[in-house]
């Protein structure tokens, strides 16, 4: 039986016929190549960056994107021609999201995940082109980022990008097979998943060597998504990273926040075989070494660690259980729980002041809650929970510094203040 | 004896208005309301009980206090159980609640018509309690004084206000201004209620209420001890923001 190889599904087949005749080529507008340009929007979770909270029209920008170095907003990406990307051609918008260069020349930022989408084939790009060509134009004018220096210096990303980013359509493994590599493609490519679970450097560039290993991201934590048993998804079967993707739960955890938004917008929306891809990939991103199981970092009789453990039992047990084994697909374990373990407490404290809500998919459309603790708990009390859940049952991490929770609380109350 | 005759009209106008009453001010309490769609749910954002801040009273005149300071060591007296009323901060527990929407009747229906009710219908006057426990101290320290040569009921001996309170909990003494069987009814309920009340509310403070009875307060969570039939189980009482053992020694 004869094997036919291709990461990019079959779709990405049925375009490659029509791009082969030659180079000035107009865009596909047929259905079929509308509803793959869909699926790749889907994919790359454009609307999410791409619109407004609260109402905003889809595709019109103007959301605030928050980096380390100050705000963007993105961009209108309808085909308004004065506003938006209408007047733009297939060329000056596979250079957009092939170079991360405008058709003026200048230097896109990152927080447009061009390092990712750069993997993406020519043909998928007018693909998505072509949707984008379909949904209704609107005039929204551009607002300036608000950036420190030197990245408000458009120009500053030449360098960034000599040093950080390289072009490239993805390379399939062909040692690999093809559901594998249609997996790495997605999260590699539109996807975009390391750009909030790869930490990155201090120039806020990817850390390649450490793919998806966990990333600080506007107030969140990104938790390790490789297969590392204690902090990753090690514990995790193939089908339960599908569901997670696909349902916004599992039996190990549910999405909230930032991938609440991932999940309702992009990975809840792509097809089975696609998030097995997904899930099949991520799997065999095997951490160097799975470390042995370690002692808990603070131990049960330090009075932070005491304090912790009564809050607990007055406040959290009775969701999560005495046990930390919570009651999966309503109340995550806490027990092994890879957000809880992550180095950085960023998603603990935050959950813990702000509380949480399971994202509701049309799969699981009941979600459950967490009430926010910010008015009731003082900062020493959140460090000492904080700790405590980190430290009980088996898990293991850095105990948490009341200073820790302080900051998080102002964070907080600045995004909120600003409404993101 | 006359039947309460409200009719279906002025039982619609009094809807309507404590329906307005109530948008008025729902920023902050909770009230009741209906929901479609997904449960209501913001990050950050809590439906917090209003937490008494500590200092000095709001409503209470240092007169005034004194006087429930007295009266309400009689309710509940300090002994050999444990620290009473007073000890308790119940005074402190009634002057925030007669300085906030209790004192001012403000979840209360308080339009007429005027009849007189049944003892089944509860409270009917026109005061507000804030003004019902003003004019009260009032008219029971003109009483005291009247009776024992110018002193206020705080300056008596336990004994004589032991007199008192009962002559006002039987309707035996006349206030004049205000009806004495209405206010001792209500300050009893509240001195019981500031005692045994979560300590947020400026009462029961340490929990002495809860300790005396063995109530182990706002628990979330009794699985672990359904099981335990008939055994002793000792639980620290836990208020709504905490108790001694959350906070790191
Ligand atoms: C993580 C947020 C994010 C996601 C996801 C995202 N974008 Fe963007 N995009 C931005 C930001 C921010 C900019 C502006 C960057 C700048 O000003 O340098 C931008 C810029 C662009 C531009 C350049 C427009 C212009 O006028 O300069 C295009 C085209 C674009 N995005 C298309 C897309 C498409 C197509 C997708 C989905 C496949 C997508 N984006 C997903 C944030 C995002
Ligand atoms: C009313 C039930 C309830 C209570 C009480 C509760 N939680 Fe939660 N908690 C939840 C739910 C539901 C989520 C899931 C949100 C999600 O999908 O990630 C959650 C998520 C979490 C998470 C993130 C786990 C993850 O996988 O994302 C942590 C950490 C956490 N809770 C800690 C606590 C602590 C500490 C307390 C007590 C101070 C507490 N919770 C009290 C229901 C509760
Ligand atoms: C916009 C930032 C962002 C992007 C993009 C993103 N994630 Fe996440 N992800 C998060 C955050 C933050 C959490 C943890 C918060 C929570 O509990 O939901 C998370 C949690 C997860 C978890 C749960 C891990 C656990 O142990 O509970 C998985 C699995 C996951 N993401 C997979 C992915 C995949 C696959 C992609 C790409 C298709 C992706 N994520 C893209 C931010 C992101």
């Amino acid at each position: 039986m004869m094997k036919i190889f291709s990461p990019f599904g079959a779709a990405g087949l049925a375009v490659a016929g029509l791009l082969a005749s030659g180079s000035a080529q107009a865009v596909d507008s047929s259905f079929s190549n509308i509803r793959h340009g869909k699926e790749l929007v889907d994919a790359g979770d454009c609307v999410s960056c791409h619109t407004q909270q609260d109402g905003g029209k889809k595709f019109a920008g103007g959301r605030a994107v928050e980096t380390p170095f100050g705000t963007i907003y993105s961009p209108n990406i309808t085909p308004d021609p004065e506003t938006g990307i209408g007047g733009w051609s297939d060329a000056q918008f596979y250079q957009a999201m092939h170079h991360g260069i405008r058709p003026d020349g200048k230097r896109l930022y990152p927080a447009f995940p061009y390092p990712y989408f750069t993997k993406l084939t020519r043909d998928d790009v007018s693909a998505i082109r072509a949707y984008l060509n379909t949904v209704p134009a609107v005039k929204s004018p551009p607002r300036a980022a608000n950036l420190t220096w030197p990245l408000n210096h458009r120009v500053f990303m030449r360098g960034w990008n000599m040093l950080f980013f390289t072009p490239g359509t993805f390379k399939p493994d062909p040692n690999k097979s093809a559901e594998w590599n249609r997996g790495a493609y997605l999260v590699e490519g539109a996807g975009h998943c390391g750009a909030c679970h790869t930490p990155k450097n201090f120039l806020g560039a990817d850390k390649t060597s450490q793919a998806l290993a966990g990333g600080a991201i506007q107030d969140w934590f990104a938790p390790k998504i490789s297969g590392d048993l204690h902090d990753g998804t090690g514990a995790w079967s193939v089908d339960d990273i599908v569901a997670y993707l696909k349902t916004g739960r599992n039996k190990f955890s549910g999405a909230t926040g930032l991938m609440a938004e991932v999940v309702a917008n992009s990975t809840s929306k792509l097809s089975d075989a696609d998030l097995h891809a997904i899930a099949t990939y991520v799997k065999t991103m095997k951490p160097e070494k799975n470390p042995p199981p370690a002692p808990p970092q603070a131990r049960m009789d330090d009075p932070k660690m005491k304090a912790g453990a009564a809050v607990f039992a007055d406040s959290c047990s009775a969701c999560h259980g005495g046990d930390g084994k919570g009651t999966p697909g309503l109340f995550p374990p806490l027990a092994g729980n890879a957000n809880v373990q992550q180095h950085d407490p960023a998603t603990v404290i935050r959950v813990i002041l702000d509380g949480a809500r399971t994202v509701a998919t049309d799969a699981k459309p009941t979600t459950s809650a967490m009430p926010a603790y910010n008015w009731k708990l003082k900062d020493d009390e959140i460090a000492a929970v904080a700790s405590y859940v980190r430290n009980a049952w088996g898990n293991h991490a850095p105990p948490v510094d009341p200073g820790q929770v302080k900051a998080m609380r102002e964070n907080l109350r600045e995004d909120h203040a600003s409404g993101s | 004896m006359s039947a309460p005759n409200f009719n279906r009209r002025e039982m619609l106008t009094a809807g309507v208005l404590v329906g307005s009453a109530a948008a008025l001010d729902a920023t902050d309490r909770a009230q009741a309301r209906s929901i479609s769609g997904d449960v209501p749910w913001q990050e950050g954002q809590a439906n917090k009980p209003d937490i008494a801040k500590p200092g000095t009273y709001l409503f209470l005149t240092a007169a005034e206090a004194a006087c429930l300071d007295a009266a309400l060591s009689r309710l509940i007296p300090k002994d050999e159980l444990g620290p009473g009323a007073k000890e308790a901060g119940v005074t402190f527990f009634l002057d925030r609640q007669l300085a906030g929407p209790y004192g001012e009747a403000s979840h209360w229906y308080m339009q007429g018509p005027w009849k007189k009710g049944e003892p089944t219908q509860g409270y009917q006057s026109r005061m507000t309690p804030a003004e019902l426990y003003r004019a009260a101290i009032k008219a029971i320290d003109a009483h005291s004084g009247d009776k024992y040569s110018g002193k206020t009921f705080s300056q008596l001996t336990a004994a004589q206000q032991d007199e008192i309170l009962k002559g006002l909990e039987k309707g035996d003494i006349d206030l004049k201004t205000v009806d004495a069987k209405s206010f001792f009814t209500m300050f009893l309920q509240n001195t019981m209620e500031g005692f045994f009340s979560d300590p947020l509310y400026g009462g029961n403070r340490d929990m002495v209420g809860w300790k005396l009875i063995g109530f182990p307060g706002a628990r979330y969570d009794y699985r672990p001890y359904v099981k335990k039939h008939g055994q002793k189980l000792a639980l620290e009482p836990v208020g709504i923001t905490g108790r001694p053992a959350w906070k790191p020694a």
